[in-house]
């Protein structure tokens, strides 16, 4: 059997343990789809593999127990997901056109969850929209509010959703329900003064625990939506760590230019000899260093003014 | 007088009205939701037709603008008080059946509960009603129940139809002239109102203070979160608490305010020393249907509530307010059968 | 124009009696129609207003005996003789000293209890024609705690007083225990025509008003006033209000008969 096995990476599927067995992986950007899909995930799991099914880790399906050779025919009946969820595409029939950059992962967000401060699946989409195809290495997740039930900090770019909430003094009751529910759920923030809130901008993690505890609708949400944005979490063999803050305010658009700009970054300075030509970005910034990260990240990015830029950055976790 | 006007012929009214008058009516407040990317309906101040929300409950009632959530009530100075100014304008409010049952409600609290509110006198006496009809009952609606689905002491009654125009039962005369003379299509009008809902009520024929002895309330105490929702959705809930603000270091200068209230929500009933009354939610819980449903009545001589079923949209917790009031029956049969 | 009974008015400290570390009398001018039992809107524009019941009338002014607890009650411990209050009232029906003549009369005064009732038994103190035999049975928690000293030593001449405290100290000029102890001494010839008022705090009113009952004394010849948060004094705020009562316009004095359905 003479299977090139770097294609067939970068078609989305994988060179399993078993000899001449395949597995096929779905892309499920933000983790949200209709369910007439999972139809055809079934059809494909029976037809050409062993009938299972894996959720991935990564909000998607992977199909093992493929014969190598059927990949042309589950390409071929994967297009009808590919086309539904919207995957940007090479040619059509071909399966995937590359799996570098992840699954764009993300918690249910404000179409179910009360907590949420804005539609991640669609904010997903639009990010994969905009960063695949593209075989770099680079993992993006999103979440709604600063619960961060994605993990999203365990992740190169992640995407935590924030409002900036505003007092409408007058229809405020003085029930202090504002106050505790900061206190005791996030990062206590409000005091009360005279009677009502006071709230510390510099604390404030626009999570929108006030908005949610006001029986009045004194306090209510930005009508334009804000992000912190963590930087360079991972996993891994060598130094596993938690994103750390690079931005808290960031919009959507800042948001997506400065991951389209790591792209340029990181094929300028990824190191040529990476196994399998993959090298997790936090590695290529610990060479470069920070400042000319973000350099690059920053370029031609308009701020909204409220955003708040950390630097320098600092990462600690695991060494062993 | 009734009337079948355009669009354009009700903007017009409204300009005229804007010279004396700031308009009030439920509107949309986008964004304005708990959640993010949801609305709320609330009263707000409006200049066109378009802008009011027929087709939806408001969250809130109309209250606020008779009874401001936050109102000055009067500066301070060295011992001396001068009080706060009124609006220079009158308000035409636009409501529903309910909510001009709601007002009798109020007026009976603020006007002849004791002396009659200075403050609440003076908004009430430039106020202007037009009603809004029902078309259909909403969610959670048991004015029938209540008795409060058809009303009559209105100075014009709207019914916006499916293309846009509007029917029109006029009173105030003033306007019926200017009706008239601007050659608005005259005919009968009715107001829209409903006379079923889905939701029904029955307070119970034999429901006296002893139902407080009763173990329905205790449900209460583990489900309900005090968060006084209930309170402030509701258009006859009318109390309120003293709040004195001060401006300066030597504590001479400043202003004191009432600001809206609500029975369900911790110290309500906090004495000096640090003794409170109703310390579990069920006996507030108790304490407030019992209020809506049988000592207001014992009062007044009718229910205070009115059966806008608001407490029940916006309770976090799915507590049904109206579930609760049929629930009393069989508690009374349980505390007169002890 | 109608009248803004919201504006308070300012009131001249005449006179300040200090009762004990966290109590005090503030005689403040005052000229007008007053009973004991009534209660004034006290306003500090700093802090707000304290509900607080006259405790002694004069021709030309009212006693309000406060005490610091609240934040309000604290800031007015810093104001002395000269200096103004703001007040609003007298609030509320108050005791009719009338209801009471001729009779036996019995009063228990739990701690700042005392204040409200201690205008009617002033009363009767000048009056002793207008009543038969008076007992009153006052309990503070400790004797640091004792209000109206003064007062209790003066009455003693023409009435039977009973202080007791709730736990013993070396002082000790009083009795130990609590008031309903007390109510077997009490010297009673025909419960009929026997009238008791009750003021304290809750748990101490309902079992005295029970140890009264349960020597003879009729439900409609005892009288009690409750304490609620009267944040308005006019029956609209709703703070005070119990069932269909408010406290502030038709208490905070009530007969018992009418006292007992009093559920909060």
């Amino acid at each position: 059997m003479d299977i090139n096995t770097k294609i067939l990476k970068k078609n989305a599927f994988r060179v399993t343990k078993e000899r001449g067995m395949t597995a096929s992986r779905i892309r499920v950007p933000g983790g949200h789809l209709d369910a007439k899909y999972l139809s055809q995930i079934q059809h494909i799991a029976e037809t050409f593999g062993n009938g299972t099914v894996h959720i991935t880790s990564r909000q998607g399906f992977e199909i093992p127990g493929i014969p190598f050779e059927k990949m042309p025919e589950v390409n071929a009946a994967l297009q009808s997901l590919i086309d539904g969820l919207e995957i940007n595409q090479d040619e059509v029939g071909c399966g995937y056109p590359a799996a570098g950059t992840r699954n764009i992962t993300a918690c249910v967000g404000n179409r179910v969850c009360p907590f949420a401060c804005y539609d991640t699946t669609a904010l997903a989409q639009r990010i994969e929209k905009a960063v695949f195809p593209n075989d770099l290495h680079f993992k993006i997740a999103l979440t709604g509010c600063p619960n961060d039930c994605a993990k999203v900090r365990m992740h190169d770019f992640g995407i935590m959703g924030m409002t900036v909430p505003h007092l409408e003094s007058d229809r405020c009751v003085s029930c202090g329900a504002c106050v505790k529910a900061c206190k005791k759920k996030s990062v206590e923030a409000l005091k009360p003064v005279n009677f009502r809130p006071q709230r510390d901008e510099r604390r404030c993690i626009g999570c929108g625990e006030c908005v949610l505890a006001c029986p009045n609708a004194a306090w209510t949400r930005s009508e334009k939506k804000y992000y912190r944005l963590t930087l360079l979490g991972r996993t891994g063999k060598k130094n596993p760590r938690l994103g750390e803050d690079f931005i808290k305010w960031v919009d959507e658009d800042s948001i997506i230019k400065i991951i389209l700009n790591t792209y340029d970054y990181v094929k300028e300075y990824i190191d040529p000899n990476a196994p399998g030509g993959k090298e997790h970005i936090g590695y290529i910034v610990d060479r470069t260093g920070f400042e000319e990260f973000k350099r690059w990240a920053l370029r031609d990015v308009t701020l909204p003014e409220i955003a708040e830029v950390m630097t320098p950055m600092y990462w600690k976790g695991i060494t062993y | 007088m009734g009337f079948h006007i355009t669009d354009m012929q009700l903007n017009v009214l409204f300009q005229t009205w804007q010279t004396n008058y700031h308009i009030y009516a439920p509107r949309n407040f986008s964004g304005g939701g708990r959640f993010s990317d949801t609305d709320c309906i609330r009263y707000g101040k409006i200049e066109h037709a378009d802008e009011i929300v027929f087709d939806k409950k408001s969250d809130y009632s109309f209250k606020e603008v008779l009874t401001p959530v936050s109102q000055t009530l009067f500066f301070f100075t060295e011992g001396q008080t001068k009080e706060a100014d009124f609006p220079q304008k009158g308000a035409v409010i636009f409501l529903r059946s309910c909510d001009l049952y709601a007002l009798k409600r109020l007026d009976d609290m603020y006007l002849h509960n004791s002396p009659a509110d200075y403050y609440y006198q003076h908004l009430r006496d430039n106020i202007k009603i037009v009603l809004m009809g029902c078309e259909h009952s909403f969610e959670n609606c048991f004015c029938v129940s209540m008795g409060t689905n058809v009303s009559t002491k209105y100075d014009m009654s709207i019914d916006r139809q499916p293309d846009g125009t509007y029917l029109v039962d006029c009173k105030d005369e003033a306007w019926v002239k200017q009706l008239v003379q601007a050659g608005c299509e005259q005919q009968e009008v009715i107001p829209a109102h409903v006379t079923e809902n889905q939701v029904t009520v029955q307070v119970p024929e034999n429901l006296t203070a002893e139902v407080a002895k009763s173990t329905m309330w205790e449900e209460y105490n583990s489900r309900c979160i005090n968060c006084g929702r209930c309170n402030f959705v509701c258009p006859t809930c009318t109390c309120f608490t003293m709040q004195d603000l001060f401006y300066s270091e030597n504590g001479k200068v400043g202003e004191r305010r009432r600001i809206w209230a609500s029975c369900m929500v911790d110290g309500f009933t906090d004495v000096a020393g640090g003794g409170s009354y109703r310390k579990k939610n069920g006996e507030r819980m108790r304490f407030k249907v019992l209020h809506k449903v049988l000592d207001y009545k014992q009062r007044n001589g009718y229910h205070m509530c009115v059966g806008c079923g608001r407490c029940d949209d916006i309770c976090p917790e799915y507590i049904s307010f109206s579930g609760c009031i049929n629930k009393l029956q069989s508690a009374m049969t349980e505390v007169t059968e002890q | 124009m109608m009248k803004n009974d919201y504006i308070p008015f300012p009131s001249k400290i005449l006179e300040v009696i200090r009762h004990t570390k966290i109590e005090y009398t503030f005689r403040m001018e005052f000229q007008g129609d007053v009973k004991p039992g009534q209660f004034f809107e006290v306003s500090i524009p700093k802090y707000g207003e304290a509900p607080i019941s006259v405790s002694g009338i004069g021709d030309n002014f009212v006693d309000l005996t406060i005490r610091r607890v609240g934040k309000v009650t604290n800031e007015v411990f810093e104001h002395y003789v000269g200096d103004t209050l703001l007040l609003r009232g007298p609030y509320g029906n108050g005791f009719d000293v009338s209801d009471y003549a001729g009779k036996d009369i019995i009063v228990m005064a739990g701690g700042t209890g005392l204040s409200p009732v201690r205008g009617v038994v002033d009363y009767f103190f000048n009056h002793p024609e207008q009543r038969g035999h008076m007992t009153l049975i006052a309990g503070f928690k400790t004797s640091h705690d004792i209000l109206f000293r003064n007062d209790l030593k003066l009455w003693k001449k023409n009435m039977d007083i009973i202080l007791t405290v709730d736990c013993a100290e070396e002082d000790v000029a009083c009795h130990v225990g609590l008031v309903t102890q007390y109510i077997p001494q009490i010297k009673l010839d025909n419960v009929q025509n026997t009238v008791a008022v009750v003021v304290g705090p809750p748990a101490m009113m309902r079992f005295s008003v029970q140890g009264l009952l349960d020597i003879g004394l009729p439900e409609e010849n005892v009288w009690i006033s409750q304490e609620r948060k009267m944040c308005c004094g006019l029956g609209k705020c709703g703070h005070c209000k119990i069932g269909d009562t408010y406290v502030c316009l038709d208490g905070p004095v009530f007969n018992y008969t009418k006292g007992k359905f009093l559920v909060d």
